[in-house]
């Protein structure tokens, strides 16, 4: 009963507008300064790294996957694009080659889970630690700082009156097109019957193996276009990017009502957690609550929210169980009589 | 149709008491966190923000920044991440700039991943002061050091030498192999050992403790194991410096052994009025607080651009001046004796 | 002789353990033959403490691997009850120190009973509700600490001395661990619902049809994992006697590791205590021997991490040829049935 259908999560999107709403009240509550433009078109901007990767995560999840390692990959990343920013090459192309680092990168985990047969988590554990160290020994002091100013408005620049940040867009553009990917194409509907049943998706003739390798791929390559905002919006290329994030991450996937066991999970609810997220520490910030009671009502929020999730589930299951009952009682009385009928 | 009614219902429910639990529970934090200075008519607005929260050095930093608050009638609000990571100081940076604050203080945990959100504030008209841990020269006004590397160094060889007549073996006490600080003053004090002053004194072993009781305390025991005519031992850790005197305590060493190195007065208070450690330093990580938030209100108040030569009269520490790079320095550590030991409580 | 496929499982772990043995070995050697020091008692003494710690929490993180799930917030555990049992003692010095550590294992319980009661009775799925609980189980501990920290001098020195007792020369952090060991090994081989981890672990739904209580079983691993948490707690206290708000930070990263490297599979159902233990011992020995060779903390996690993956492909590729000579030996048994059925 783990495969949920459209209804469910067409509802659990509306929990999580529902959600965005009453925290907004309470942030309002809090602070008078929350309900401002500049605030609210603000808000998510120092978060958009950790809603990349959490897109590319939500592909590696509905596959029945996980991949802790997302956060060392943009840190490998980041530094590979410095170093070869510094030794002078133009922005663009480091940019470039550290985009296919991160895939490359992505496409390495992919390769160890799908190909040579491990579980996802051991292999992301390793790597977590191995691209981790990597970025260390590729360049372990102060990181490039003086990026041009065209790359930088990536991650910090404002369009349309210098009113909305170019990252925000960014991370609305991924989500579209990876919402296209997930929900519209092939690729899309392999990753579904994936997590659902992977035996079952090879013998409906999936390509299983190679999809498997695309989604660690995808993961990669997502982190690596968050490390190019993170590069953007902090101006900064040390090898101890995005370091600790690695909860956030998960966190805006699971809360957008990602199964983690794979097969059920939509865009729309990842890119409505992350933006939840963001704006529950906003508004906390704002009224200067500390960052430890910050990181607990977000745990309690997680999880009661999952609570939430599970008790609406079981009362539609309980309801669907009945019906399955009555259904399979008929059937049985059915099928028994069809063989009495033959004998 | 029941069913959906019922659902969305107890979707509604599940909103509804999270966030009157939401509430209820961050209510009651809320309300210490900002009371006190909000009610008083304040001048200025000042956000101090550690490298992260949760650890002693830094609270004594934000009491000390209170305290200067609270003379110059300025709101001082301690908050910052949970962990040392400048993503997770940025947004800090950038709500204080909506919240009408008028001055940043901050430890930075990457001089240069702080330095946009800093210039953004400083675009809006707010002063930035580094302290601590320094942010990127243009991204801040001045910048409030700890005492340096080399003051440190040498004066922890002065103590020793003091104690034991610039004569006999001495031993160092580390942290770990790879500490950067540790490492720093260790090569200071190789270095200030080969001025003539200190010919006498000879550099038997430098052990370490990781920063752990444990393994300091089996260290110092080692120590006097193999070296019976040590005269002296350096532990410049605030771990390594208590686990060293309790050793010599019971060792009923502390009269021949002379000990030194850096540690807050509270846990050495024991051992130094019995005569354990009886010539130790630390730089106060109160006195740091204040000092960065006098040095903030300084810039505030248009007294203080960064320019070398320029001072202010900073309370009861007072008159500091800036150096090169913008810089201030916090001064030399403090020494602690037995005689006054008892006016410092950190 | 018949082999059945029981006695073969147990077979391919005894390779398992005897390869992280041969492991363990192959970098003894290497430290012993380039790293001044390494093969000293004290260097040993060393090795012993460092693993103690990470040790316990890994007995108790394979009880919930084994179960098919993970628990992640050990390492949140271990500060709560570290701060709180030295609190504890910096206040009340007479405390006989078997209270306390009662107090830091019951508060584990308590903490591990809320995990498992998430994962069992809620319905979350254990790595969100750990996460989840790493992150508020922390945060109290910020609460409580209220930024202050518990240091050497506020304690009574029975318990500064206990880390620093060596028993026959073996370091006391490390007796514990190695009875926590022994006691874990023998629940899982002899306790029936120890045996139950097994199954529950390796298909829960014929478990529940066994008759096993799953969900108990699975809420007995939680609080296992969170009462040796606790008891990880105050070793963590006894052995840094100062803790603060950062305590323990990160430690289930390391429990983990020593599970995975240790031959337990993450999807549950297979592994041993010893396997686990021997992990931990193998990675606190290469840490030493690379601290000993000066070579950078980065080296050292490319290298943690690599293992890991190294370890797991051999775990693979044990698994594929344990599961091709059963398909071998079924076939030849099917082959020589119907040759008997041929010959009668």
């Amino acid at each position: 009963m783990r495969r949920v259908g459209l209804g469910v999560l067409v509802r659990w999107e509306t929990v999580l507008v529902l959600l965005i709403l009453a925290v907004g009240v309470w942030c309002r509550s809090l602070s008078p300064l929350f309900l401002t433009r500049v605030n609210l078109l603000d808000l998510a901007t120092p978060y958009i790294f950790i809603g990349l990767m959490a897109l590319g995560l939500t592909f590696v999840i509905i596959a029945g996957e996980i991949d802790i390692s997302v956060a060392s990959i943009l840190a490998v990343s980041v530094v590979v694009l410095g170093q070869i920013y510094e030794a002078g090459a133009n922005i663009w192309f480091a940019a470039l080659v550290g985009l296919l680092v991160a895939t490359g990168l992505g496409l390495v985990n992919g390769f160890l889970v799908a190909v040579v047969g491990l579980p996802s988590l051991a292999v992301t554990l390793g790597t977590l630690a191995a691209y981790r160290g990597l970025a260390f020994l590729i360049h372990s002091g102060e990181g490039v700082a003086s990026f041009p100013t065209q790359f930088t408005n990536i991650g910090i620049g404002y369009v349309w009156g210098q009113q909305v940040p170019v990252a925000l867009l960014v991370f609305l553009g991924a989500a579209v097109a990876l919402g296209f990917l997930l929900h519209a194409t092939r690729f899309g509907r392999y990753i579904y019957a994936l997590g659902a049943n992977r035996e079952a998706a090879r013998y409906s003739g999936i390509p299983v193996t190679r999809a498997r390798i695309a989604v660690f791929g995808l993961s990669g390559l997502l982190a690596g276009i968050a490390g190019l905002v993170y590069v953007g919006f902090f101006g900064s290329s040390r090898a101890d990017a995005a370091d600790g994030s690695l909860l956030d991450v998960v966190t805006a996937v699971v809360l957008g009502g990602v199964d983690i066991f794979g097969g059920s999970g939509s865009m729309v609810g990842v890119v409505l957690s992350v933006l939840l997220v963001a704006e529950l520490r906003n508004g906390m910030q704002l009224d200067n609550i500390g960052g430890d009671t910050q990181n607990i009502v977000i745990g309690v929020l997680l999880l009661a929210a999952i609570l939430a999730g599970n008790a609406i589930r079981a009362l539609q299951t309980s309801g669907l169980r009945t019906r399955i009952a009555r259904a399979s009682k008929k059937e049985v009385v059915r099928t028994a009589g069809q063989a009495e009928g033959t004998t | 149709m029941r069913h959906h009614k019922l659902k969305v219902l107890l979707g509604l429910v599940a909103v509804a008491v999270l966030v009157g639990a939401l509430s209820a529970g961050v209510g009651s934090a809320k309300s210490d966190r900002t009371a006190g200075p909000a009610a008083k008519q304040a001048t200025y607005k000042i956000f101090l923000i550690p490298k992260f929260i949760g650890i002693p050095v830094f609270t004594l930093n934000g009491k000390g920044g209170k305290e200067a608050g609270k003379k110059l009638g300025d709101t001082v609000t301690y908050n910052g991440p949970t962990e040392a990571s400048a993503a997770k100081q940025v947004p800090f940076i950038d709500t204080a700039v909506r919240q009408g604050y008028n001055a940043i203080v901050i430890s930075a945990n990457d001089p240069n991943a702080v330095a946009p959100a800093l210039k953004r504030a400083q675009d809006r008209g707010l002063k930035v002061v580094s302290y601590d841990a320094d942010a990127a020269k243009d991204a801040r006004t001045v910048y409030v050091s700890p005492p340096d590397t080399q003051s440190i160094g040498a004066g922890l060889v002065e103590w020793v030498g003091s104690q034991v007549g610039y004569k006999g073996q001495i031993a160092i006490l580390s942290a770990t192999t790879t500490a950067a600080n540790q490492n720093a003053w260790i090569a200071v004090i190789k270095k200030t050992l080969k001025k003539p002053k200190y010919k006498g004194l000879k550099l038997a072993k430098i052990a370490y403790g990781n920063d752990n009781d444990t393994k300091s305390a089996q260290e110092t025991q080692a120590l006097l194991q193999a070296y019976p005519n040590l005269k002296g031992i350096i532990a410049p850790t605030s771990v390594g410096l208590p686990a060293a005197a309790r050793v010599l305590q019971q060792a009923k060493k502390c009269g021949s052994i002379a000990l030194t190195g850096l540690a807050t007065p509270n846990s050495m208070r024991a051992y130094t009025k019995k005569g354990c450690g009886k010539k130790f330093g630390l730089w106060n990580e109160v006195d740091f607080g204040y000092l960065a938030v006098y040095v903030a209100h300084a810039v505030l108040d248009g007294k203080l651009t960064g320019k070398a030569g320029e001072s202010l009269v900073a309370g009861r520490l007072g008159r500091r001046t800036i150096g090169k790079n913008s810089t201030m320095p916090m001064g030399p550590p403090l020494v602690f004796t037995p005689k006054n030991i008892d006016k410092y409580h950190f | 002789m018949k082999l059945s496929p029981q006695t073969l499982a147990q077979a391919a772990f005894r390779l398992r353990e005897a390869g992280i043995f041969i492991a363990l070995t192959v970098a003894v050697l290497l430290f012993w033959a380039r790293a001044n020091n390494f093969m000293t008692i004290a260097n040993w003494q060393d090795i012993a403490t460092d693993v103690a710690i990470v040790a316990v929490l890994a007995v108790g993180q394979t009880m919930v691997v084994l179960t098919r799930n993970i628990d992640l917030s050990v390492g949140s555990i271990v500060g709560l009850t570290a701060y709180i049992s030295s609190d504890t003692l910096a206040h009340h010095h007479g405390l006989p120190l078997g209270v306390v550590v009662l107090l830091a294992v019951t508060i584990g319980i308590g903490l591990g009973l809320v995990n498992g009661l998430l994962v069992t009775v809620g319905r979350i799925p254990a790595i969100i509700a750990t996460i989840g609980t790493l992150a508020i189980f922390r945060g109290l501990l910020f609460e409580i600490t209220n930024g202050q920290n518990v240091l050497a001098f506020q304690l009574p020195e029975r318990f500064l001395n206990l880390a620093a007792r060596k028993p026959v020369g073996l370091p006391f952090l490390a007796w514990i661990a190695i009875a926590i060991a022994i006691a874990g090994a023998a629940v899982l081989r002899w306790a029936p619902w120890g045996r139950d981890f097994y199954a529950v672990g390796s298909n829960p739904d014929a478990a529940r049809y066994a008759g096993i209580p799953v969900g108990r079983r699975v809420l007995t691993a939680f609080v296992l994992s969170g009462a040796l948490a606790g008891l990880g707690g105050f070793m963590f206290a006894a052995r840094f006697a100062s803790v603060d708000a950062v305590a323990g930070t990160n430690l289930e990263f390391d429990a983990v590791t020593a599970v995975v490297i240790g031959g337990v599979n993450v999807f549950g159902g297979s592994g041993t205590v010893l396997g686990a233990a021997l992990g931990a011992v193998l990675v606190a020995t290469i840490q030493d021997g690379f601290t000993l060779l000066k070579l950078s903390e980065f080296w050292k996690m490319f290298f943690n991490g690599t293992a890991i993956v190294v370890a797991v492909t051999i775990d693979a590729l044990v698994t594929q040829r344990l599961q091709e000579a059963l398909r071998r030996r079924r076939r030849a048994e099917m082959v020589a049935a119907r040759e008997q059925g041929a010959a009668t």
